[in-house]
């Protein structure tokens, strides 16, 4: 390995994202499949729209476990605003849309990336209620479940959306933060970048993890 | 094919059930050992092997004594209907005779239609894991032939034919009739293609609702929130684009004493 990199994530929280991820991504594509009569093919390669159907109900289970321990992980991290460097970050968005001369410092999470785990954690708790619910709707009243329908495509539509504002802000959009969904190891001048906070705290309590150096920690 | 509906003249029924049985016979729906509650109806309700049940209500009227209430209950076969709306295989779908289809063979039991209807119609049968309801006969229809149902009747009080000639008819009727007789079907969800003459009032008769219409929650989710999950997506991904090659992406900076600002 590259000398010089730094362990931005561990083999658990990678597992646990590409779990989410996956399973997230899957129940989109089968749900897409089941939502637009002009999808119906994609239900084909799958065996047919009633295999589709029970594809989709048991990958929401592994969902709902991927949902659960992701927000076990995050939430004390991702799931908290730190005021007032958060709220500045807000106002001058990041430095994403417009020339900022100094963005606010931010740590491991910034809060765009708080507001979308806030959105995945509260819309993917609606979506595994609200399906669960579906599954089973003839022992519920028709009345409730029929507003769960809503509920469980308003889910979609923000869940699908921010999703395309992750995979860009993750890929083409922020060089250089791949990697820390597949290997774990950034460039330290991608952490000075994107997490400048962080690695100060990391340097601070000596907790930096660097390929080809002894861990301080110890 | 020209619309047609089926008229049914609640001032004509006898309550002899000939349309129950005829429905079954055609259908080929076995029957189920009932238990008498009590009233002449029977079975109870709708069942998956009982696309139609005629429902019996005895009124008490001070001046007339006892009232016989008969409804031929059945699919409304609506213009707008809730239960094609939500049906994600297309196994429920509209007819060039505008009444309302079922292709069982390809219904993956989500069973939202059962949770859509305005009228509570479509039933679930756990052991074959399909829906079922009356589809007018389709089989028969389509070929130019009556509903089973209309071709029993000995009195009249079921007819079928062109909409137009129909709905005359029915007005006709209940303005013949007059008092509380009034035209049920064409006012809502675009019309049905069962159309009551009902010769009572209508919250008179058990299970039919006053006012029906497809659900807000089912308009909201179908017309409102289903394109706006392709909107939104389609709109995130230009607005990335865009971003991309306009603002640039937010790039790690060189060196320290080299300061570049990506795309800026």
């Amino acid at each position: 390995m590259k000398k010089g990199l730094i362990q931005a994530t561990d083999w658990y929280e990678r597992l646990v994202h590409w779990m989410l991820a996956l399973s997230c991504l899957f129940l989109c594509l089968t749900g897409l499949a089941m939502m637009f009569h002009s999808l119906n093919s994609i239900a084909n390669l799958m065996g047919g729209l009633t295999v589709t159907k029970y594809l989709h109900n048991f990958t929401g289970l592994l969902f709902a476990l991927a949902l659960l321990l992701a927000i076990k992980m995050w939430w004390q991290e991702a799931g908290v605003f730190s005021m007032p460097e958060d709220l500045e970050w807000m106002m001058v968005a990041g430095g994403y849309l417009w020339h900022v001369d100094k963005v606010p410092e931010v740590g491991k999470y910034n809060p765009g990336q708080k507001m979308f785990f806030l959105a995945v954690a509260i819309f993917g708790l609606v979506m595994v209620i609200t399906g669960l619910i579906m599954w089973f709707p003839l022992i519920f009243p028709a009345m409730l479940v029929r507003w769960l329908f809503v509920l469980h495509a308003l889910g979609f539509v923000v869940i699908f959306a921010f999703f395309f504002v992750h995979l860009y802000l993750g890929t083409i959009g922020s060089p250089g933060s791949a990697p820390a969904m597949f290997s774990g190891w950034v460039t330290r001048a991608w952490l000075k970048k994107q997490h400048p906070k962080w690695l100060k705290e990391m340097e601070e309590e000596g907790t930096l993890v660097v390929s080809g150096e002894e861990n301080k920690a110890h | 094919m020209t619309e047609k509906i089926k008229l049914f003249d609640t001032s004509k029924c006898t309550g002899c059930r000939s349309c129950q049985l005829a429905c079954k016979q055609w259908n080929q729906l076995a029957a189920k050992q009932t238990r008498n509650t009590g009233t002449y109806q029977n079975p109870p309700d709708l069942q998956p092997n009982t696309y139609l049940v005629m429902r019996f209500q005895e009124m008490d009227d001070p001046k007339a004594g006892v009232k016989w209430f008969f409804r031929h209950h059945a699919c409304m076969h609506c213009t707008d209907a809730a239960c094609v709306k939500v049906c994600p295989s297309g196994a429920l779908y509209y007819t060039d005779m505008k009444t309302v289809g079922l292709n069982r063979a390809i219904c993956i039991a989500c069973k939202e239609c059962v949770t859509a209807c305005p009228f509570d119609i479509p039933r679930y049968d756990d052991k074959t894991d399909k829906v079922y309801k009356c589809d007018m006969c389709e089989s028969r229809i389509g070929n130019n032939m009556e509903p089973a149902c209309a071709k029993a009747c000995p009195t009249g009080a079921l007819t079928w034919g062109d909409k137009d000639k129909l709905m005359k008819a029915a007005y006709k009727r209940a303005k013949d009739l007059g008092g509380d007789a009034k035209v049920y079907g064409d006012k809502f969800v675009d019309g049905t293609h069962l159309v009551y003459v009902l010769q009572e009032k209508t919250a008179l008769y058990s299970a039919l609702p006053t006012n029906p219409s497809v659900p807000l929650s089912i308009v909201l989710w179908k017309d409102v929130l289903k394109p706006l999950a392709l909107l939104a997506a389609g709109g995130v991904l230009a607005g990335s684009f865009l971003h991309y090659i306009i603002h640039g992406p937010k790039t790690p900076d060189e060196d320290g004493a080299n300061k570049m600002e990506g795309g800026e």
